[in-house]
């Protein structure tokens, strides 16, 4: 019995003991910084990022500690109410899934410390508490929402990018008639289905100007241009893949990268994961023509901001974090993140290493629109996309356009009060 | 000297009689320990957290029932709840319907056959032993509409009409839920009902035959009956694991329950509310749903035990 209770206190020390250790150190009198992030494919590019900090700030080391993207948000609100051990700097969910550590006070406000000048306001709107106005992160990646395509196949159809609404049915014709599927998407998820819909449907609604006529109460989601955007998407669904309201978003993509669908209405972070995938396919893109009816004469580029990094409120290294967050918004760090990574990097200046990256970037200056459901209309219970994504499953089900955006109103109105106007 | 005597007659841990305290509580101290922190403490936390608003993972001013009020008031969390609670119940008569009748049925043909009784036990519990998101991946391959094979096999023997968007139709989600989760709970009833089919004397059913009755008539009246408290086991644990369901649906059908939420549970409702909630007060509105789910399914499961054990002592 008395080796028994040695053998369970032994243990007991055994466990305890690391769990009391802090999690930044000062080994060497040298800072050590935790990020904590939703990207485990990004570890290598990291490493070298902050490998780049580290030589000019020779007294902190960074830590950079990925965990599965589909456990971080039920693991970061743990991580942010440690008061001890937890991390210095963390990965934020854009908009309005970052309102909540904002309420719960869990993240240190940025202003007056961050360079943000010059930094478009939609861009930092991402990393901004919804009541306060504070930045509360450093935006770093753009998206992109477009239409990818396999330059074989249409070479092979002797297709070119199309420029007009007809164009580009002509196109989706051609390739069904010789077989190949002409757009891989997935119907079973709602969320891929409002991507569809900013892709295809943002001309028919009128893009920012209708936007702001929602956000100011001028009109809402029942308007016919509205309604009749979400008809753009359904009228599409010859061209989808065969029972498509079964075809999962994993389905989609292997679509697109096997060949067997020439193309893909998605965004910009597809094109890494694609290449990857299929090294042989040569991937293209191009903007949706304006839909018949529509508001806008020209193609849109639909963009938003994938996150931000925020320093944590209870870091014991604030000062050392908020000094790695600052450097997070400069150009050097913006250039290393695009060119590293292949993303499209926010900070003023920088350019993406990826040709295709580089020029969905110029076009989302030159002709940018908003994708509204995860910008504006992300900050309540149900989400807009989601929202959005169910109305337009119901109309592959048959449900009427006007019905359909009822239904978009009525979940958004649940939290949404425009700002009147 | 009697107590010496004792001793020798009943070697420590050979059984028999009541061990020492100290022994007894070395023993349940870890169970003990485990389930007080990973059952009783979540249960009690969950039920103090529901009674607060929240903004974020900070616990604000008492709320008293207002959680719970938003559950069944505020939308779409008021249309969500009631559906998905719509969707448990179908799930748990369907789960009865194929699962449990079909457990029945071979644990009836596997105790009358000689020959690879072992093997078909074995083979039709091994999905018991896959976890369900493996489990619902595996199928969401094979009834996918491009690359699975069920509708591939369809197509090759001629029946292509019947190749249907199995995942993707809403009125074919939820049944096809219910087989997927019943083929790997099968071979659960049918162990159950084989152990106590075991345990039923020959000579009930000789007796009967003896007196005239048929196959059919033995079952009904003279088997049947003696496996009430089996079938009652059965239906209480069926009725929890289907109003738990989450992780096979999850994977087959993602986190919204989809198409257009016609798969959605209370299980999923509660992840989305949890975890995919925009509104600050997400841990306030789930764990006021965890408190709902826990409170219906532990009082049906009262209530049922209950009738169950009047039924039993009906029949002996």
């Amino acid at each position: 019995m008395r080796k028994f209770c040695t053998l369970v206190a032994a243990l007991g020390v055994a466990f305890a003991l690391p769990a009391c250790a802090p999690s930044t150190n000062s080994g060497n009198g040298k800072v050590h910084l935790t990020v904590l992030s939703w990207r485990p494919e990004d570890t290598a590019g990291y490493k070298k990022i902050f490998a780049a900090y580290e030589k000019s700030h020779s007294k902190v080391t960074i830590d950079f500690k990925p965990i599965k993207a589909t456990d971080y948000l039920t693991i970061l609100p743990n991580e942010l109410k440690k008061s001890v051990g937890g991390p210095d700097v963390v990965q934020l969910k854009p908009y309005g899934p970052l309102q909540s550590y904002v309420k719960a006070g869990n993240l240190v406000p940025l202003d007056g410390q961050v360079n943000v000048g010059g930094w478009q306001d939609k861009v930092l709107q991402a990393a901004k508490g919804k009541d306060d106005g504070k930045l509360y992160g450093v935006p770093y990646a753009l998206q992109t929402l477009q239409v990818l395509y396999n330059k074989k196949i249409f070479a092979d159809q002797k297709i070119e990018p199309p420029k007009t609404w007809a164009d580009f049915t002509a196109a989706c014709d051609k390739l069904k008639k010789a077989g190949i599927t002409p757009l891989a998407t997935s119907g079973l998820q709602p969320w891929v289905l409002a991507i569809d819909h900013q892709i295809f449907g943002a001309t028919r609604y009128g893009g920012n100007d209708f936007e702001q006529a929602v956000l100011t109460g001028k009109k809402n989601f029942t308007d016919p241009d509205y309604t009749a955007s979400l008809g753009t998407v359904t009228g599409l669904k010859p061209y989808f893949p065969d029972q498509v309201t079964a075809i999962d978003y994993p389905d989609a993509q292997t679509l697109f990268t096997s060949g067997k669908a020439a193309m893909y209405p998605g965004g910009s972070y597809e094109i890494g994961p694609f290449t990857k995938t299929a090294p042989d396919i040569q991937i293209g893109f191009f903007d949706a023509p304006p839909a018949p009816g529509a508001k806008v004469d020209h193609a849109l580029t639909s963009g938003y901001v994938d996150g931000s990094y925020g320093v944590n409120a209870h870091s014991e290294h604030k000062a050392e974090a908020t000094e790695l967050v600052k450097w997070m918004a400069t150009p050097e760090f913006g250039q290393l993140y695009a060119s590293t990574l292949k993303q499209i990097s926010v900070v003023p200046g920088t350019t993406p290493g990826d040709p295709l990256l580089a020029q969905a970037s110029q076009n989302y200056n030159d002709h940018g629109a908003t994708y509204m459901m995860v910008v504006d209309f992300g900050y309540g219970n149900p989400l807009g996309r989601d929202q959005e994504g169910l109305a337009l499953q119901k109309m592959l089900g048959g449900t009427s356009a006007a019905d359909a955006g009822k239904l978009v109103q009525k979940g958004i109105s649940a939290w949404f009060k425009p700002s009147g106007g | 000297m009697v107590q010496a005597q004792r001793r020798l007659r009943r070697p420590v841990g050979t059984g028999g009689g009541r061990p020492r305290r100290r022994v007894l509580l070395t023993f349940l101290l870890p169970a003990l320990a485990l389930y007080t922190v990973f059952i009783v403490y979540p249960l009690v936390s969950a039920a103090q957290y529901s009674v607060y608003s929240w903004s974020g993972n900070r616990q604000d001013g008492f709320a008293g029932l207002a959680n719970f009020r938003d559950l069944f008031t505020k939308y779409p969390l008021s249309e969500q709840v009631w559906r998905a609670l719509g969707h448990n119940c179908l799930f748990f008569i369907g789960t009865m319907l194929i699962q449990t009748t079909l457990g029945l049925t071979f644990a009836v043909l596997l105790h009358r056959s000689r020959r690879g009784k072992r093997f078909l036990q074995t083979a039709y519990t091994l999905p018991h032993l896959v976890s369900p998101i493996v489990v619902g991946y595996l199928w969401s391959l094979m009834l996918n509409p491009q690359f699975g094979a069920i509708n591939a096999a369809l197509r090759d023997v001629g029946l292509g009409s019947l190749a249907q968007p199995w995942r993707g139709d809403p009125h074919l989600a939820l049944p096809v839920s219910i087989v997927v989760n019943a083929w790997q709970w099968i071979g659960f009833p049918m162990l159950l009902f084989g152990a106590a089919l075991a345990g039923i004397p020959d000579e009930y059913e000789q007796a009967a035959r003896v007196d005239g009755a048929s196959s059919w008539q033995v079952f009904r009246r003279v088997t049947l009956p003696l496996l009430t408290p089996v079938l009652g086991i059965v239906t209480v644990l069926t009725f929890i694991g289907t109003f738990n369901v989450l992780d096979l649906i999850y994977a087959l059908q993602g986190s919204h329950g989809n198409p257009e939420f016609s798969t959605d549970v209370l299980g999923l409702v509660f992840y989305r509310t949890a975890f995919e909630n925009s509104d600050p007060n997400a841990i306030g509105q789930s764990c006021a749903l965890a408190v709902c789910m826990f409170v219906l399914i532990f009082g049906v499961s009262l209530a049922a035990n209950r009738v169950f054990r009047r039924m039993e002592e009906r029949v002996r």
